[in-house]
């Protein structure tokens, strides 16, 4: 195997062995998810029949939302991890080793796109217990993992990048409030439509609105949206931006 | 005559600020000696030590390890140099053996060599017996003595010790200082930091004493004690270095963002 993937498989597993150690570590991600997709399909089912309202259910409507909470949840760790590594002088450990420092960046977002998979097909199972169809089937499904796992990646790096420019255990983790305004000034709750101007003008600056949508789509309507176009680029967009941010403040790091 | 194996020449290191860590130091390590690298808080001697294995980047000046130069082939320079720093640094939720393991493959070893390597290594620190435990259960020597194993899964020519004894009891440092010397003994060059003179006195065949960012003395501790008329390697150290006491330098690659935003 080429010294550079056989780096980048060996740091991979290392870390896809810490996060599943203790297993227990990877329940609370779930738990926010599950109850705030439970309390809100059961108690906001009416809102379904409000003028405007697609005609679907409000369960399959917030369904995106509860998997992608799980997510934003597990792979925020990622910055928190690498404070971990530098502090207890791993880091250092491995940046004099004769090995290519690109595969430490690749392995830990290899680690978040395995996390997110796992989580995935967990909150998935859930919802499809609970009465969630998916309408565009099981390619549908893989399409729904590849903007998560896009996302997943795209939004461990703004933790690693912190980890990185700080050093700062608290600091990094204190990036979890980030979540709420990304997650809630979307469509997570409400179509546009039923949304007041300047909140739904909000909601079209924030990338994770089309990643939202992508999904949604899938699961209402299968294949066939324009939404689900949007969702990808959105995804790929913030991968693509943020993973190069990742990279220039590893490279600053190592100055 | 035996060759040097460590060439240090005019080397400095300037933070920003203009601080100046390091200044204009230079000196040799032969093969296979037990060399001392001693000094006060903030003389400069970690940050040295951190530049030899490219972990600090040297403003000017030029490093030879083994002959190669470390701004031409880094990579050749790390699979020959082992490194046990003041941080332990292990995953708390990994056993040793997978640590060794997962090292050894990072250092492309052959599978065999690896095996080979972590049997006698884990031997060397007595840790046999908690091999396939987390690390999260090793006390404190423990955890220093596996740190030493670690860095010498790669079978490296040079091993570098960054306090090694540090918070240690004193059953817990006899057990390193004769890990060292076994490995000293079969051939190993050793570069060691440590605040313990009778560390330094009983170990390294030939001993640089840092103040300041420069080197202030150098030799063996018989030569020095007679240089500077002194009984013991304590009373050289006291003579030839001042207390930096109130004037340390701050450490520029600490965890604080507020130090690190301000450069």
């Amino acid at each position: 195997m080429n010294t550079f993937f056989s780096d980048w498989f060996y740091l991979s597993i290392r870390n896809i062995k810490l996060i599943w150690r203790p297993l227990l570590a990877l329940l609370p991600p779930f738990f926010m998810p599950i109850f705030f997709f439970a309390v809100n399909s059961l108690s906001l089912s009416s809102f379904a029949k409000v003028p405007g309202f697609p005609d679907v259910s409000y369960k399959d409507f917030i369904a995106p939302v509860a998997i992608f909470t799980a997510i934003f949840f597990s792979a925020g760790n990622a910055g928190i991890e690498l404070v971990q590594d530098i502090q207890s002088g791993y880091f250092k450990k491995l940046i004099i080793m004769p090995i290519n420092r690109l595969s430490i960046v690749l392995a830990k977002l290899t680690e978040i796109a395995v996390q997110s998979i796992g989580q995935g097909i967990i909150m998935l199972v859930l919802l499809l217990i609970w009465g969630v169809k998916i309408q565009a089937g099981f390619t549908g499904v893989l399409a729904i993992f590849g903007m998560l796992i896009l996302f997943a990646m795209a939004w461990s790096c703004i933790g690693m990048i912190s980890a990185l420019r700080t050093q700062n255990a608290r600091l990094v983790q204190s990036l979890f409030i980030l979540v709420f305004p990304l997650l809630y000034l979307t469509t997570s709750q409400s179509p546009r439509e039923l949304l007041p101007t300047t909140f739904a003008t909000i909601t079209d600056y924030n990338p994770v609105t089309y990643i939202i949508e992508g999904i949604r789509a899938l699961i209402l309507n299968g294949w066939g949206s324009s939404d689900i176009t949007y969702g990808f680029l959105a995804a790929a967009g913030m991968f693509v931006v943020l993973v190069s941010l990742t990279l220039m403040s590893f490279k600053k790091a190592l100055k | 005559m035996q060759k040097n194996i460590i060439e240090v020449k005019k080397i400095s290191k300037t933070y920003t600020g203009d601080v100046k860590a390091v200044k204009n130091v230079s000196f040799e390590v032969k093969e296979g000696e037990f060399f001392g690298f001693l000094g006060p808080n903030g003389a400069g001697k970690s940050t040295t030590m951190n530049m030899l294995v490219n972990l600090v980047k040297k403003t000017s000046g030029k490093i030879l390890i083994d002959g190669i130069d470390l701004d031409e082939n880094p990579d050749e320079i790390y699979k020959r140099v082992g490194f046990a720093m003041q941080e332990v640094g292990l995953d708390e939720v990994a056993t040793a053996r997978e640590m060794l393991q997962l090292h050894g493959r990072l250092y492309h070893m052959p599978k065999a060599d690896i095996d080979e390597q972590i049997k006698k290594l884990l031997k060397l620190v007595e840790l046999e017996k908690v091999a396939d435990k987390f690390t999260s259960t090793y006390s404190g020597g423990m955890r220093r003595r596996f740190d030493l194993a670690l860095s010498l899964i790669h079978k490296p020519k040079i091993l570098f010790l960054d306090e090694p004894t540090q918070g240690l009891d004193p059953h817990a440092r006899q057990l390193i200082w004769g890990h060292i010397k076994q490995l000293n003994k079969e051939g190993m060059t050793i570069f060691l930091t440590t605040h313990f003179m009778d560390e330094a006195e009983n170990l390294c065949e030939r001993i640089a004493i840092m103040d300041k960012g420069q080197i202030v003395t150098m030799g063996s501790p018989e030569q020095l004690k007679k240089k500077h008329h002194a009984k013991n390697l304590e009373e050289v150290f006291l003579k030839t270095t001042g207390s930096n006491l109130g004037n340390e330098e701050i450490n520029k690659n600490a965890a604080d963002p507020y130090t690190r935003a301000r450069g």
